[in-house]
């Protein structure tokens, strides 16, 4: 049993040695979190358990036994949006998108932990998160801007 | 152009003509059709019904966001709110356009859209819900987009953007059906220039696997000439540890003929041996000694895009259905079709959002996998690449060497001579079957590797040839084709050239230039950078500074210029601290996400100068990890400025332009901040220590 977005699941004994993000993918159904390399290199997996960033596509699904487990589908509280969203949204940083749910939940995590962040703080919680079209400078406005809005 | 075009209306409404014009296909192989849009093609663009119109936009979107410029014409021409026009990607059950290449969608695609929504707004205005609207084409300071009304001009929030941000399902990879399965082909780790198969392997072991279902021994069409192994599963996690069990033997050929990639393209070696025979400039330079002579080598590059390609294919009802991420959904149609032996009327391809293109998911390859997977199991099967696939299986930037050499007489270039060996950006590999490259070698030659050679300056007596020689790795379109290390190498060139002369490097360039738009970005990044006052080398304790500068024109149509300023450690690790970059490509549709563009071709050039390369061994792609071929990161990202050149000029493309100016710029910062001429790229810690 964990939690997933605040309610309560089971991980399917079928699913229990898969990576966690292929159980959220696949048989919860929730698409944010994306495969990227399989190694937990580029960040695109990244989903936030019991508050930490972590990469989904090396967690084991029986790992989150007893945790809490955020995804970017549970980020916006009924119909308010997520700050770092708002933020995402205003400095319109997605090209093609497919990194920016790893580069949010990576962004929320830092931003729970340190509601100032430096620049070093920044480059130490993002560096991990790859993007290909670099949206890299939007990413730090955003963040700025989440940053000053909470 | 056909300049009459109807736009038909169904029962319940203005619906799009879905024209006729099924083409002919080609037998083998299959090659990107690429007629250019008119306006009976984009009458089936623009549909209105309940008081709401639905815009099908017929380009791929993969992050240039060219939904959102698509909208605002639309919105502009039909005279309409943001919210009244709903957008969707298109499928392939309607008249074929142009694969989303080249940077070419603003260009080609306002004015036919343009046409098709002005139509659409008269007939809804004159009170019509249904019956066929005629287009007639229109002067274009008739329509409101070329007049820069409504929202052009203007950056409205992005089409997506809020499914982006808050994990919808876009992509490929996000496609869920009932009973859908998971399906891997393996192929040989092995040149995908050299004949592979697999010859033996332990199916019991793969039984064994919690998840097993399927081996498929026909999993569609080679790629290149590795012929693959399939695997269907229940879960995708278990795929890997079936490959792992079923330990397949292959047959792999003898090494390719040039598995020594770095000889096959030395460009001294093939000067030796006589004349290049593509020529891009014609003038004869005058022999004895030269000012500059220089040799540039620029290895191959990945896309790296972070979506590995995907697809999920359905075959029932002898139909079958697939998803794509992919620039050419109508390719995908018609060479599935071909390889799984349907007609192309049995197969829809649905485009969904790209994770990510930049020229290199252009081809069929997952989609086939993943349709003959699917028909072999009789369920929908999603494929989706793993890293190491991605960077062994796809195509990626041929590597290039270069040889310039030039003359100057008081201090203007009278001689330039641009030798160029690299492989091939168009009649590629991947694209064209061995047995028919020996025919293009002969007669073609290639317009992406020549792209960017015939370079923007007064340059005397000016030769530029090339050669392009079939490599074991399979090469193609990068962002920029040849024009980004094209202008690597020429702006280096230039750059010492302006030392050599003792002249300031920027009015140099400007003593050579004819066109003044690109005379203009060229003065404007001056501006905007302080270029006048700034020293170009300075040191802050022992960190030594550099300012450099580039510029260039893209396809003839676009214009960029950028400076750079760089910081080189003792160590020789060097960093770009900032990038200042002006940008012209006529009318904008949407300044900040041209700027965004511009921000992306900026981060790909720091990476052209200081990161990529693709590691290779014995011709086969060695790098399976981002840890083996970097890319650019957070902490590597320089504050960036970007400033658009207005211009009365019709609108054109943005995606690859900046690539001809910002890898010029940083190399030549480097070159002012270290006094080393960097020639061999990515440059190393090892030349620049101090």
């Amino acid at each position: 049993m964990f939690t997933l977005n605040g309610q309560t699941k089971d991980v399917p004994p079928a699913w229990a040695d898969e990576p966690l993000l292929y159980l959220l993918r696949e048989k919860f159904g929730l698409k944010g979190a994306k495969f990227g390399c399989g190694v937990g290199q580029c960040g695109a997996c990244t989903v936030i358990v019991d508050g930490e960033a972590v990469r989904s596509c090396i967690l084991p699904a029986s790992a989150v036994e007893g945790s809490d487990v955020r995804t970017i589908e549970g980020l916006a509280q009924g119909h308010g949006l997520h700050p770092v969203q708002e933020a995402w949204l205003a400095e319109s940083v997605p090209q093609c998108g497919y990194c920016q749910a790893g580069q949010i939940m990576s962004a929320v995590a830092l931003l729970d932990t340190i509601p100032n962040p430096t620049d070093a703080d920044v480059d130490a919680a993002m560096d991990g998160n790859l993007c290909r079209c670099g949206t890299y400078g939007r990413i730090r406005k955003a963040i700025a801007r989440a940053s000053e809005a909470a | 152009m056909n300049r009459r075009a109807f736009l038909k209306a169904g029962a319940v409404g203005l619906v799009a003509l879905v024209g006729t014009g099924i083409g002919v296909y080609s037998q083998v192989p299959v090659i990107p059709k690429r007629p250019n849009p008119d306006l009976e093609t984009a009458a089936g663009w623009i549909a209105y019904r309940d008081g709401r119109y639905t815009l099908t936009i017929p380009r791929a979107e993969m992050g240039q966001n060219i939904a959102t410029a698509m909208k605002q014409i639309a919105c502009t021409e039909l005279d309409v709110s943001w919210d009244m026009v709903d957008v969707v990607l298109h499928d392939t059950n309607r008249p074929g356009t142009k694969p989303t290449v080249g940077s070419e969608s603003v260009q080609l695609f306002t004015e036919p859209l343009a046409q098709a929504c002005a139509a659409m707004r008269d007939a809804v205005m004159a009170g019509r819900t249904t019956g066929e609207v005629e287009v007639i084409e229109r002067p274009l300071s008739d329509l409101r987009v070329f007049k820069g009304g409504g929202v052009i001009g203007q950056s409205p929030k992005l089409a997506q953007g809020l499914d982006i941000v808050t994990g919808q399902p876009l992509y490929a990879a996000d496609i869920d059906l009932p009973g859908m399965l998971y399906g891997r082909v393996l192929r040989a780790p092995a040149s995908t220039e050299v004949r592979s198969r697999p010859a033996s392997w332990n199916t019991d072991a793969a039984r064994a696997v919690p998840g097993f279902l399927r081996i498929v021994e026909a999993p569609g069409p080679t790629i290149g000439q590795a012929q693959g192994l399939g695997i269907v599963a229940e879960r995708p996690g278990v795929l890997d540890a079936i490959a792992a069990a079923l330990a397949v033997e292959w047959d792999v050929a003898a090494d390719h003929p040039r598995a020594d990639i770095e000889a096959a393209i030395d460009v001294d070696r093939a000067l030796a041996e006589g004349d290049l025979p593509h020529v891009v400039m014609d003038g004869a330079p005058e022999e004895g000694p030269w000012d500059i002579d220089l040799r540039f080598d620029i290895p191959a590059a990945a896309h790296a895009p972070i979506e590995p390609r995907a697809a999920v294919a359905d075959w029932r009802d002898n139909k079958l259905q697939v998803w794509a991420g992919t620039q050419d959904a109508f390719y995908i149609r018609d060479f599935v079709a071909d390889a799984c032996g349907l007609s192309p009327d049995q197969v829809r391809v649905q485009s969904t959002r790209v994770g990510g293109g930049f020229g290199g998911k252009t081809i069929c390859t997952v989609e086939a996998e993943a349709a003959a997977l699917s028909m072999a199991v009789a369920a929908p099967v999603k494929v989706q690449w793993t890293r190491p696939q991605e960077f062994a299986l796809a195509f990626h930037r041929p590597p290039s060497s270069h040889r310039i050499k030039a003359r100057l007489t008081q201090g203007r270039v009278t001689d330039w001579n641009h030798a160029q060996v690299s492989s091939h950006i168009m009649f590629t590999a991947a694209v064209v079957p061995s047995w028919m490259q020996a025919g293009t070698d002969l007669f073609a030659g290639d317009g992406g590797v020549e792209r960017g050679m015939g370079i923007p300056y007064r340059l005397g007596r000016a030769y530029a040839a090339y050669d392009a020689v079939r490599l074991p790795i399979h090469t193609g379109p990068w962002r920029g084709l040849g024009a980004g290390p094209n202008a690597l190498a020429t702006e280096s060139a230039i750059d010492e050239l302006a030392r050599t002369a003792a002249a300031d490097p920027l009015d140099f360039r400007l003593a050579h230039i004819d066109d003044p738009r690109l005379a203009a970005v060229l003065r404007a990044v001056g501006d905007l950078s302080g270029w006048a006052t700034a020293p170009t080398s300075a040191t802050n304790g022992n960190i030594r500074i550099g300012r450099g500068l580039a510029c260039g024109v893209y396809k003839g149509v676009s214009y960029a210029a950028t400076v750079a300023e760089v910081a080189v450690a003792p160590d020789g690790a060097a960093r770009v601290t900032h990038l200042w970059c002006t940008h012209e490509c006529g009318l904008v549709i949407n300044p900040d996400q041209v700027k965004a563009q511009c921000e992306g071709n900026l981060l790909w050039s720091l990476g052209m100068v200081l990161s990529d390369d693709l590691p290779t061994q014995r011709g086969r792609v060695s790098a399976e990890y981002f840890s083996d071929a970097p890319i650019p990161r957070l902490s590597d990202t320089p504050e960036i400025t970007v400033s658009l050149v207005e211009s009365e000029a019709p609108p054109v493309g943005a995606g690859e332009t900046a690539m001809v100016s910002g890898p010029g710029a940083i190399a030549n910062a480097i070159r002012a901040a270290t006094a080393q001429r960097v020639t061999r790229f990515p440059v190393t810690r090892e030349v620049l220590t101090a």
